[in-house]
């Protein structure tokens, strides 16, 4: 498990932010004391720094240098000019993001920097639940030893039902899960790709496998 | 000034002197002076004062001009006091004077103002980025919760998150002080950055987003540039028809890269096309759906003139609106 360490003096993110982190299953690391960062850092050793450039009465910008040595940093902010992203980058940040962030945006990119300092191993690439196996990079599903070739729409669908498999996945939940896959469709494409999808696994001896829970979504 | 002007300023002078010149002549006349000697006297003294008067005239003429040409001449007008060349006569240096006095406290006044502006720019800059912190706040509280709640919330949060952002951009754009960077980045980059600050509204609207090659490099400010591309992507949500699609896709014209924001939205009447980056201007389309500020196509066309990105707008009614932005070639850009 990977230690996040969130430094933010507004008490309410800070909270929140715990919370949302260890549903991800991050370990999470929280400090209220802000005169002594780096020391503070140093003796957690977190994997990844979750920043806030506006302490009171710190230049955020010199914490990130100080950090810089220990662990990788996002520096998180509310100011937005180009400028101020340009300086953190120049200090040593690992990313930045403007306050306020897009929740799964955050996530991501806390995956992708937790991946880039190899703390995080890579996504597997070979998913595997109910009877298939979903092969990612090579965009192909298989069962009973047969394979059959997916779009990147109906792998995505697939894929992030079959990381749900058992649960009921309901539709707007897909759609947003796409869309963090810069996939942005619509409700209406969304049925067709699944239609698609479930004639595609239904030639490979899969029928009804995706059901369809009225009102409520998809289930795996 | 014209010999016209010039004699119907005099006028009263000139009446007084020849009325002189009469009562003069009268005077000798009757005091028994040979009516020769009074005609030569007459037309000599009327050559004078006729010679005196065309002299002033272009004098004060070549005087006038010498002032209108260092005038037009100046950038800042109202610096012409200081520039005006040394005064010629008493009334001049009095007039010179009084002009520099107005002058002065003009300049005083408009450098006051100037930094009331700023003054305002940056207390908004810093309201905004003290209104993110309760905003991101409330983002996350919604995210912890039950998925209904959360989802009607977001969108309010997003709509509160659109609103202070032109905000922002709105005290940019009024105070033009260059605080943007050009830099090297890919269009798809910028586009990634709209779509995804803009996502609740538009999952919400069922927009579908279809995007054609965006590798193209352009050189501009990636903040400024996703904040326009944004404010179409709102657009085109709220006014959407059936089956709402938007494409992004782009093209490179010579050194220059177009990108093509196309929907299939209600499109908006030719009449109003004209006036439609006009600050305030919400059209017939803003009046039916309300909510309309009629502020994000005037922001975007103020950034766009200060980062020189070419926008240009068409649209059909009932078939759509496609904007283009042009990113200027690399070496093109002014010093900015």
């Amino acid at each position: 498990m990977q230690t996040v360490m969130v430094i933010e003096d507004d008490q309410i993110i800070r909270e929140e932010l715990t919370t949302l982190l260890k549903n991800e299953g991050y370990l999470v690391q929280i400090t209220a004391e802000f005169e002594t960062i780096p020391e503070q850092v140093g003796s957690i050793r977190p994997d990844l720094v979750l920043l806030d450039l506006g302490l009171p009465g710190r230049d955020g910008l010199s914490l990130c240098a100080a950090i810089r040595k220990i662990a990788p940093i996002i520096v998180i902010t509310s100011r937005t000019s180009s400028l101020d992203e340009l300086k953190a980058l120049d200090l040593g940040s690992d990313d930045y993001v403007t306050k306020p962030y897009n929740i799964p945006v955050l996530l991501a990119r806390i995956k992708a920097v937790l991946r880039r300092n190899g703390s995080e191993a890579a996504e597997p690439d070979i998913l595997e639940a109910a009877g298939l196996r979903l092969s990612l990079t090579r965009g192909t599903v298989t069962a009973f030893g047969e394979t059959a070739e997916l779009t990147r729409n109906e792998l995505k669908i697939l894929a992030h039902l079959m990381a749900h498999a058992g649960e009921i996945v309901s539709r707007a939940d897909l759609i947003e899960a796409l869309w963090d896959s810069q996939i942005y469709i619509d409700d209406n494409t969304l049925s067709v790709n699944v239609t698609r999808l479930r004639s595609k696994l239904q030639e490979l001896g899969m029928p009804d496998i995706i059901k369809t829970r009225r009102g409520m979504g998809y289930q795996l | 000034m014209t010999v016209r002007e010039f004699i119907y300023d005099r006028l009263g002078r000139i009446i007084l002197q020849i009325a002189f010149l009469l009562a003069v002549s009268a005077f000798l006349f009757a005091t028994g002076t040979q009516a020769g000697i009074i005609t030569i006297l007459l037309l000599v003294c009327l050559l004078v004062f006729t010679l005196e008067q065309l002299t002033d005239f272009w004098r004060s003429k070549k005087r006038l001009d010498e002032l209108q040409a260092i005038m037009s001449g100046l950038d800042q007008q109202y610096l012409f006091t200081e520039c005006a060349p040394k005064p010629q006569t008493l009334y001049e240096r009095k007039l010179f004077e009084l002009l520099r006095l107005s002058g002065k406290s003009m300049i005083e006044a408009v450098s006051d103002a100037q930094a009331a502006g700023r003054e305002y720019r940056e207390y908004i800059e810093r309201w905004v980025h003290e209104i993110k912190t309760p905003i991101t706040a409330a983002k996350l509280i919604c995210q912890n919760t039950d998925s209904d709640i959360r989802r009607r919330l977001s969108q309010e949060l997003a709509q509160i998150d659109a609103h202070v952002e032109r905000a922002l951009f709105y005290a940019r754009a009024e105070n033009p002080e260059k605080d943007f960077i050009i830099r090297e980045t890919e269009l798809s980059a910028i586009c990634e950055e709209a779509i995804q600050t803009h996502r609740t509204l538009l999952i919400q609207n069922g927009i579908r987003i279809e995007t054609g090659n965006l590798k193209e490099i352009v050189y501009t400010d990636r903040k400024w540039a996703a904040f326009m591309l944004g404010q179409l992507l709102q657009n085109a949500a709220r006014y959407h028809g059936e089956d709402p699609v938007i494409t992004l896709s782009c093209k490179k014209l010579g050194q220059q890269v177009r990108l093509a924001v196309r929907d299939n939205g209600i499109g908006i009447p030719s009449y109003e096309l004209p006036r439609v980056f006009d600050r305030g201007f919400t059209g017939s389309n803003g009046r039916k759906r309300g909510g309309s500020t009629g502020m994000g196509l005037y922001l975007c066309k103020k950034l766009a003139d200060a980062l020189e990105i070419g926008l240009q707008i068409q649209s059909e009614q009932e078939a759509g609106t496609c904007v283009t932005f042009t990113f200027p070639a690399k070496a093109n850009l002014s010093k900015m």
